[in-house]
């Protein structure tokens, strides 16, 4: 994302226009005074009592600095603006319009319109070919194929897309066909939502921004009449105070720095966030996610890379290890997932490869639902087919067209291997063996998952999984509660499991076997005590908590339910994100109160520069408050040149956010207060300073 | 600067004041919260009497608005009611001297003084007013507009409290303040004087024969009446009204040293008491903390800034107090918007001027009883606001977010205070009504019509000008003053806590209020945002006769 020089800058020049200054009170009010300082340069006469004749190149001078002061503070907003636009930019590349390939339905035949993508509605049947782009958000009802996500995700290895999977618009199919039902009107969809967001010149600011907003005006407000003030007696009293000195004082006492620099904060914030591949529908989410206090972690994906690993066979009763390793390796034949294949890996190593291989063809696969919690396999011997009824969706039936031919052998019975969560898998069982409960509680002690394996009703045995933390997630965790805030960790585990892993991690709170059901709830709980929660989801299941939660950040690779919901969505879907997100939130609301804090502290400095000189004709006693020892012009240039340029140099601040590491609440405050009130108080007095000493060597 | 036992004195003085305050806080928020208590036997049926009286409902509760224009519409009452009394002394009773009734312009300049408890004096008492006057137009209302200040400000602390649905009823708190805090505070207090040597009586004014006398015959008026009563109150209340025109630099309004440090604790009494029954009301003891040490940090810096100088006797200084004592009262009486004076402003060094100045702009190191409070809590609430957002976190007072509606009602709070001092200050000067009382254009005399104003907006009532400001102009403008300045931020700040009344609470810890980190940056932003603002113009009053005279 490189920066249009030229265009920023004819911006910030067209910025400048009072009209377009409207929504910044302060910085209209600078402009305001630029043009009465410049009519006092072009003709004094016109200002008697307030100005002097021989003063006109001053006066050009303090005219010319204010109208800088203005453009400093619109080339910031241009400066940011320029960036959101180049989000946007980047944005809107995923939404091309492309001719797609539309299904419309002829009695019993379908046919295939080509229509511009644009006019593609909710609901449409789409064909998607090799090479083609997907026009708009979508989900898969038939065939499997590759989808090349990496413009939107940046995760560069293909994706498969089967049946019930969403396509993201803006990806790229790069094998095979799929029909897809469009869930988005065009326009709709999120990544619409961010552009809109960054796009608007009217973007709605967040009650925070409104909030220090009314400090700004109120400040003014002060000191117009402060000012009005000293105009007033200065004329009535006979102290002959110029005009330009007094607007001097005026413009360096308003809090231009934070009133230049706001907009930019807010702008910056949703850049920032996209930077991280995470886009964000509202300013306001972000600024919650510095007030959460709950975070709901769910244990796979943010606590333990997504693939637990197979590391051994236990078997059960008087069954053998091979006997295990078997059944675990037909059960898993169909298991797609890496931890479906590692238990495949770990038995083929062993030697565990059943003869029933065969006859796998025709068997029938339940996969893993959350409400079951079980997957498995039922093979017969029958040559045909069947499809068990009332299974609903979590039943698929698929065919392996390479080993049709043989299946003439053994397998007089039917089989089928149920394997999954061990109270799932105890409930089918006629009678559970007596060392059941043990075998899986010496797994769960040590932290690892079991997986209970059983052929029909009876327990064999169990395999045992080794969860993978994430690189780095301790640290994470521990950032997380020195800020003050408690992350509760979600898991569908038993609870020896999840209180290993949440040990391991440093969690204190966890909620084992929960279904996705449970998030909502435990939302609903935390906020019924006032808390603000934060969240991640995925599934149609999540989609009524990410909801009611104050900060949801959907999975790009998730239901359009779910996405539809949060209030923010990852292209990476990488859940541990969500820890960034609220110190992103905390950045944004702590780099907004440091500028204002700065702004404010300044104006001692300010005060003690420009008030000894200003009654200096009349009131020569005043000299021993000039502390820094200015002279009278000097003294107002000096004052109104640093208070114009610390805009231009603290808008990398300003864009980037103040730099902080994860503490508490407190040495937060007590840091930033030191640095930015503390610094807000000194670097004035010795820029000031140092600007007068380059004036007079000039 | 001090001495060694000169310090002894200030921590002696304001630290019983903070033992006595913590001592009475708990005894206070009994007397709102309605518990029963051993003085109902006594005062309840006279209470109650009270309430059929007036036709009050004394279970039912009120909103801000409600509350806030009922304590308007009484102190309204009291002011006309203060208003007749004065103009029409010359036919009511006990009127020994026989004055005559006051002016409009004084008269409304009284009331409305006395009824926001300013106790601005553009007369002096013993030349001017009747026992009668002194005792229903002075005394009682320095009873009401005190009761009054108290009771918004426990109003104005209900409605941060949690679990409150309203403010408390404005006749009850009205009522009971007077019955069960003020009166018997005022009856110990005035035999305290009585016995200290200040005089309590209706008979008259003595007239004595002089030594000087037995030679020529002349005589001496001893001025002579209910003082120690009044003074009791007067300084409790924060009035600051004096008996005589002189006030307690008046030798029977403050005969000794001993009554002058009694007079200097009965000041800070109630307004550090509040600071306790702040954190009390609030069940959050540890609130009290940046409220009360904000408040005294603050105090000790005017105290340090006023005690630079020598402290040495000036014109006008009482010599029975000496410099030492003449600074220290001027500052806590501006500190706590009192007003009453133990030495003619005029002979105080600039520094000691200064100080009272910062007292008066900030109105809350402590402050006056009640409004004090209340400022504070509103610089509290900005404080928060504008650095709260540095520790990370949406800025949050007692759990509650502070959104913008706050904010707005903080500024508007603030804009009142420049405003009723500016504008006034410069008509003053513009309509020519500065040059006719005969002040003149110099860094001296605008420190004292600044003064004037900057004490009548902070319904404080010391001056410079006393009786020389009456004249039309000063009275009508400072009276239009005292009356925004002391009803209009009440009323703004009862909306705010109005407004945070029922919000929902957070219960995690952010940014720590009861914090000593807290208090120094509020203790700062007070000095900036606050005192700063001022600047430019006390720099062309007392800083620049400071440096002239340097």
């Amino acid at each position: 994302m490189g920066v249009n020089t030229d265009k920023v800058l004819v911006d910030s020049l067209v910025r400048l226009s009072p009209l377009s200054l409207r929504a910044n009170p302060v910085m209209l009010i600078v402009e305001l005074t630029f043009f009465i300082v410049a009519a006092m340069a072009v003709y004094p006469q016109g200002f008697t009592g307030v100005a002097t004749v021989g003063d006109r190149t001053f006066y050009a001078e303090v005219a010319a600095i204010l109208l800088i002061t203005v453009w400093f503070s619109t080339l910031s907003d241009a400066l940011a603006e320029q960036q959101a636009k180049n989000t946007a930019t980047s944005l809107r590349k995923l939404e091309t319009e492309v001719m797609t390939k539309k299904l419309v339905r002829h009695d019993w035949s379908r046919d295939v319109v080509q229509v511009p993508s644009s006019e593609i509605k909710k609901g449409d049947l789409i064909l998607l070919e090799k090479g083609d782009l997907i026009p708009i958000d979508a989900e898969v009802l038939e065939g499997i194929a590759m989808v090349d996500e990496s413009l939107l995700t940046g995760e560069s290895a293909p994706v498969r897309k089967a049946p019930g999977d969403a396509l993201i618009g803006g990806a790229l199919v790069i094998s095979d066909t799929l029909t897809a039902k469009v869930v988005a009107n065009p326009g709709e969809s999120y990544i619409n939502q961010m552009i809109k967001l960054v796009e608007s010149s009217k973007r709605p600011k967040s009650p925070n921004e409104v909030a220090v907003t009314t400090v700004l005006i109120g400040l003014t407000a002060i000191f117009s009449i402060i000012i009005v003030g000293i105009l007033g007696l200065s004329v009535e009293l006979g102290l002959a105070a110029d005009l330009s000195v007094l607007i001097a004082l005026y413009v360096c006492l308003l809090p231009t720095t934070i009133g230049a620099l706001l907009p930019a904060i807010g702008l910056s914030g949703i850049s920032r966030l996209y930077a991280r591949r995470i886009v964000a529908k509202s300013g306001k989410a972000i600024e919650t996610a510095g007030d959460v206090d709950v975070i709901l972690l769910d244990k796979t994906g943010t606590i333990t890379v997504g693939n637990r690993e197979a590391m051994e066979f236990l078997p059960l009763g008087g069954h053998t290890e091979k006997e295990v390793g078997e059944a675990a390796f037909l059960s898993s034949w169909h298991d797609d997932t890496p931890e479906g294949r590692s238990i495949i890996r770990l038995a083929y190593d062993k030697g565990f490869v059943p003869k029933e291989l065969n006859s796998l063809a025709l068997a029938e696969f339940y996969d893993f639902s959350a409400a079951t919690r079980t997957s498995g396999v039922k093979i017969t011997r029958a040559t045909s087919f069947s499809l068990r009824k009332g299974r609903g969706e979590a039943v698929r039936f698929r065919r392996k067209s390479s080993d049709t031919s043989s299946s003439e052998d053994e397998a007089d019975a039917e089989i089928e291997i149920i394997k999954g969560s061990p109270d799932s898998v105890k409930a089918k069982l006629v009678s559970p063996p007596p060392d059941y409960d043990a075998v899986i509680e010496g797994v769960s002690v040590k932290g690892e998952t079991p997986i209970a394996i059983e052929r029909n009703g009876e327990a064999l045995g169990v395999i045992r999984l080794k969860d993978i933390l994430k690189a780095g997630i301790k640290e994470k965790i521990l950032g997380v509660k020195t800020m003050g805030i408690r992350p509760v960790m979600i898991t569908g585990d038993q609870p020896l499991t999840a209180k290993n892993i949440a040990t391991e991690v440093g969690i204190d709170e966890y909620v084992p076997r929960a279904k996705p059901e449970d998030k909502f709830l435990i939302v609903q709980k935390e906020q019924a005590q006032s808390r603000i929660v934060a969240m991640i989801g995925d599934g149609t299941n999540d989609a009524p908590a990410l909801a009611v939660a104050d900060v949801g950040l959907a999975m790009n690779s998730g239901t359009e339910a779910a996405k539809e919901a949060a209030n923010m969505v990852d292209l990476e879907s990488n859940p541990a994100k969500i820890i960034e997100v609220v110190l992103l939130g905390k950045q944004l609301l702590m780099t907004r109160g440091a500028v204002t804090a700065f702004s404010i502290a300044n104006d001692i400095a300010k005060y003690f520069a420009i008030v000894p000189v200003m009654f200096a004709a009349t009131l020569p006693q005043l000299e021993s408050l000039n502390i820094l020892h200015l002279g009278l012009h000097s003294a107002v240039l000096s004052a109104l040149i640093f208070n114009a340029i610390i805009i231009p140099l603290l808008i990398p601040l300003a864009m980037r956010g103040v730099a902080f590491k994860p503490s508490s609440t407190m040495s937060l405050f007590l840091r930033n207060t030191l640095i930015y009130g503390g610094g807000g108080i000194i670097v004035p007095f010795v820029g000031i300073k140092l600007i007068d000493v380059l004036i007079g060597a000039l | 600067m001090i001495d060694a036992i000169q310090l002894l004195y200030v921590i002696g003085i304001l630290g019983s004041a903070i033992l006595a305050g913590w001592q009475l806080a708990p005894y206070i928020t009994r007397v709102y919260s309605r518990a029963p208590g051993r003085l109902d036997r006594v005062l309840n049926p006279v209470e109650n009497r009270v309430y059929r009286l007036l036709g009050v409902d004394s279970q039912g509760g009120m909103g801000w608005k409600e509350y806030f224009f009922a304590a308007l519409a009484v102190n309204i009452v009291q002011m006309v009611i203060g208003f007749l009394i004065l103009t029409n002394q010359d036919i009511l009773p006990l009127n020994p001297q026989h004055f005559s009734g006051l002016s409009w312009d004084l008269a409304l300049n009284t009331a409305i003084s006395i009824a926001t408890n300013t106790n601005l004096q553009h007369y002096s008492g013993e030349y001017a007013l009747s026992y009668f006057s002194q005792m229903t137009a002075i005394q009682f209302l320095q009873f009401t507009s005190a009761a009054t200040g108290i009771c918004v400000a426990v109003a104005f602390v209900r409605g941060l409290t949690s679990g409150t649905k309203d403010m408390g009823n404005f006749y009850v708190d009205f009522v009971r303040t007077i019955t069960r805090i003020l009166i018997p505070l005022c009856l110990v207090a005035s035999v305290v004087l009585v016995w200290l040597g200040i005089p309590q009586t209706v008979s008259g004014y003595v007239n004595a024969g002089t030594v000087e006398g037995l030679v020529n015959g002349a005589s001496q008026v001893i001025r002579i009446g209910p003082v120690a009563s009044l003074v009791s109150i007067m300084q409790l209340g924060t009035n600051g009204g004096g008996y005589y025109g002189a006030n307690s630099a008046n030798p029977f309004q403050n005969p000794n040293p001993a009554t002058d440090i009694f007079e200097i604790f009965l000041m800070l009494l109630l307004p550090t008491t509040l600071c306790f029954v702040y954190g009390e009301v609030l069940g959050k003891k540890r609130e009290t903390r940046p409220i009360l040490f904000g408040a005294y940090i603050l105090f000790a810096i005017d105290l340090v800034i006023a005690f630079i100088p020598n402290t040495a006797l000036g014109p006008g200084i009482e010599t029975r107090f000496g410099g030492f004592f003449s600074a220290f009262w001027t500052v806590v009486t501006t500190a706590v918007t009192t007003g009453s004076v133990n030495s003619s402003l005029g002979g105080e060094h600039p520094l000691a001027i200064l100080a009272a100045f910062m007292g008066m702009l900030i109105q809350s190191t402590p402050g006056g009883k009640g409004v004090g409070l209340m400022y504070m809590v509103m610089y509290v609430v900005i404080t928060v606001f504008i650095v709260g957002l540095m520790s990370g976190r949406t800025p949050e007072y007692l759990g509650m977010k502070i959104n913008s509606r706050d904010v707005k009602l903080v500024m508007v709070a603030f804009l009142i205070h420049p405003l009723i001092i500016l504008v006034p200050t410069i008509l003053a000067y513009a309509s020519g009504a500065v040059a006719a009382i005969g002040v003149p254009t110099t860094t001296s005399g605008f420190t004292e019509v600044f003064y004037e104003f900057t004490s009548a907006a902070a319904n404080n009532g010391s001056d410079f000008l006393g009786a020389q400001a009456n004249s039309v102009f000063f009275n009508v403008a400072t009276a239009v003053v005292m009356f925004l300045g002391r009803y209009a931020p009440i009323g703004v700040l009862m909306a705010l806590s109005g407004s945070m009344m029922g919000r929902k609470r957070s219960t995690e810890v952010g940014l720590r209020t009861d914090s000593m980190i807290f208090t120094l940056v509020l203790v700062a932003s007070i000095l900036i945002v606050v005192v700063l603002t001022f600047f430019p113009f006390l720099a062309l009053g007392p800083i620049a006769s400071y440096f002239q005279g340097a």
